[in-house]
């Protein structure tokens, strides 16, 4: 088991860099997550990880040895593939026992790994079935049996859920984070879905366009964004992001289509926000209050989820109008087309920087 | 009166029957009549003209007859080049598959025989194995004046030359068709195992040659056919069976006994005995293409 550290890494396909100088320190144990939209270049990181794609500038290590030049069968890491990668004419217990028997270890040593394997993932029947014969969610703990029989140095897994239903996912999900907790191997988990991030990473890794956004625990993400791309990201829904005018009274006050909110100075003080322009605000759906006064808004449409229900708003003003989510209770009576007013639960409000995306809190 | 309704599954096979007919109607009229008159010329004499019926008198004669059994052996012989027909397109598949540099002009050079008519691919071997030929001429230039070969001229090499020309027409045919079957392969899977520790042994041994079994199987189902029906041609031009017997096949010796000795009924009766021979390889491959289901 070790560390692993990405050190200003980059890979540049065709002229175009796909990582761009990643830099990422995953402690011994740690499970990372590595999470941003399709293309920003999680897959390509894992890879170069994995040892499938060379580095075209940067360092990367795995506990003190620099790997950048080191065959994949020499690093000592086992990758979890998208779509498993099961060796399709080996049975389960030879697709797990494929690396150390490769290893040169004693067919009873590979067996009763194995099979201590198959205990954890519950594939103790299945030990003679080929892939072919086994449902999706057991294909999937294969893939995983298949990693940890060999007690890496690490885990790699990309996007290891996505070709299962929602429900096994759900299932899964708790299962990987139980398991790399049970064996503490540093694990580098990729995914697109931030609920997978929130839920299953001691820390994770946003990236946009090859460019690493933030690091941080799920709740830090999720209470101190870095930027509005953060912000707009995490959560789902995601945080209501409005551009508004600001000014600076008693109270700061923020203009948005003509109307007007007051942010009180001990709220605004944790940010540091320009005397005027504009900014971008921030406000999660579920800070949003239904009031008798406050800001006026039309519903558009309305999503009951059951315990909750998504309140779709328009802000209008002249020649112009603004979009935001709202999170209710449920049975409620609100439906489309209802006009009313909300206030925004100003404590948990954030601010950006309109240019740069960037957050203006005040350094503390 | 309304038909009375079929059921799903009967419309099913009836439609099945209509569709297979005119292949039945083809391969009844074309292969299985064909047959059935051979195994009747083979109880018969026949010079072309008249046939007279003799009875199993042809069949006891031909265990007997030395030729018979010399044209078995040079078939057997001539298996044992089969591994090397399957084994060096295999070694060319998987090089061309690496995507080594001009891999795409290699294939093109490869294939190419493919296209050619085994008659001038017989030709071409054939001025290239006689004395004063281009092996020669070669072994020459390279400073070995000393080693002449006369390989087609001697009994004791004839069959090899010809075996070495077989596999060469074959590289084309095998080369491609385990190129498809490495395109098939998950390159993933080929990740996986290079993540599980495997180098580019374990990994042909455990991954790729799993994988390209089936496409073995088919290879050597097509390469012992051709074997034993399409080397005609290359011995009609190459030695015509000689020197002696040395070259000839059962296929062969069905023209030279039917053709050269008007012994109809003999060579219908070797027609059979070759039909049983490759339908045996036949089946016993699709036995065990099947049986890995
Ligand atoms: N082999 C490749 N050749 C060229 N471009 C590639 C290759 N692999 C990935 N890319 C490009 O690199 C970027 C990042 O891809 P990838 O790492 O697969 O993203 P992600 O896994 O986050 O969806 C994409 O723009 C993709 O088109
Ligand atoms: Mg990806």
């Amino acid at each position: 088991m070790a560390a692993i550290t990405f050190d200003g890494v980059t890979k540049i396909y065709a002229g175009k860099p796909a990582v761009d100088s990643l830099s990422l320190h995953i402690d011994d144990g740690e499970f990372m997550v590595l999470v941003g939209p399709s293309g920003c270049g999680k897959t390509t990181a894992l890879r170069m990880l994995a040892g499938l794609e060379e580095i075209t500038s940067g360092a990367l290590s795995i506990g003190d040895q620099v790997v950048n030049n080191v065959l994949p069968k020499d690093r000592d890491v086992a990758m979890v593939f998208q779509n498993y990668a099961l060796y399709p004419h080996m049975s389960v217990a030879q697709n797990m026992g494929f690396a150390l028997k490769i290893r040169g270890e004693s067919k009873a040593m590979i067996a009763e790994k194995v099979r201590a394997a198959a205990e954890i993932l519950r594939l103790s029947d299945y030990l003679d079935r080929r892939p072919r014969a086994l449902s999706g969610g057991q294909r999937q703990r294969v893939a995983m049996g298949r990693a940890i029989v060999r007690s890496p140095q690490a885990f790699l897994m990309d996007e290891p859920l996505s070709n299962l239903d929602a429900k096994l996912r759900v299932e899964m999900r708790l299962e990987i984070a139980r398991i790399q907790r049970l064996l503490g191997v540093a694990t580098l988990y990729v995914t697109h879905d931030q609920v997978e991030a929130m839920t299953m990473g001691d820390r994770v890794a946003v990236m946009r366009d090859g460019h690493l956004q933030q690091v941080a625990t799920p709740q830090e993400l999720y209470d101190r964004p870095a930027n509005d791309f953060v912000a707009g990201f995490i959560g789902s829904p995601p945080m209501n992001l409005l551009t508004t005018r600001v000014s600076h009274g008693a109270d700061v006050t923020l203009d948005i289509l003509g109307q007007t909110i007051s942010v009180p100075t001990r709220y605004a003080a944790a940010f540091s926000l320009p005397a005027s322009g504009e900014v971008t605000f921030g406000i999660r759906p579920e800070d949003i209050v239904i009031a008798t006064e406050g800001l006026r808004a039309r519903v558009e449409r309305c999503e009951a989820l059951g315990a909750e229900t998504l309140l779709h708003l328009s802000v209008n003003g002249p020649g112009a109008s603004q979009h935001l989510v709202a999170k209710t209770g449920p049975r409620t009576s609100i439906v489309a087309g209802d006009d009313l007013s909300v206030t925004f639960a100003l404590e948990h409000a954030h601010f950006f920087d309109v240019a740069s995306g960037a957050t203006l809190r005040a350094a503390s | 009166m309304k038909a009375r309704r079929l059921t799903l599954s009967q419309r099913r096979q009836l439609a099945g029957v209509v569709f297979a007919l005119p292949a039945l109607a083809l391969v009844i009229g074309l292969i299985a009549i064909p047959i059935g008159q051979a195994v009747y010329y083979s109880f018969t004499q026949w010079d072309g003209i008249t046939t007279t019926w003799i009875g199993t008198s042809t069949w006891t004669q031909a265990f007997h007859n030395s030729d018979l059994w010399t044209a078995l052996k040079n078939n057997a012989m001539l298996l044992l080049w089969v591994p090397i027909a399957l084994g060096l397109p295999l070694a060319i598949a998987v090089l061309l598959h690496q995507r080594v540099a001009g891999w795409k002009i290699f294939r093109s050079i490869y294939f190419l025989p493919t296209a050619i008519s085994w008659v001038v691919l017989g030709l071409v071997a054939e001025r290239f194995f006689a004395y004063q030929g281009t092996l020669n001429s070669i072994l020459h230039a390279v400073g070995l004046s000393g080693v002449t070969t006369n390989m087609l001229g001697s009994e004791s090499t004839a069959l090899a030359a010809l075996g070495i020309t077989f596999v060469f027409t074959m590289i084309g045919t095998n080369t491609m068709l385990f190129l498809t079957g490495l395109a098939t392969l998950d390159p993933s899977l080929e990740e996986a195992a290079r993540i599980d520790g495997a180098g580019r042994w374990r990994i042909f041994r455990h991954i790729t040659l799993p994988h390209l079994s089936r496409f073995i199987q088919l290879a050597f189902v097509m390469t012992v056919i051709a074997l034993f029906s399409a080397l005609f041609s290359l011995i009609f031009v190459m030695t015509g069976g000689g020197p002696g017997y040395a070259t000839t096949t059962m296929e062969f010796l069905i023209y030279q006994t039917g053709f050269s000795q008007g012994q109809f009924g003999t060579a219908a009766l070797y027609g059979i005995i070759l039909f049983l021979i490759t339908g045996a390889v036949g089946i016993i491959q699709l036995r065990l293409i099947g049986s890995d289901k």
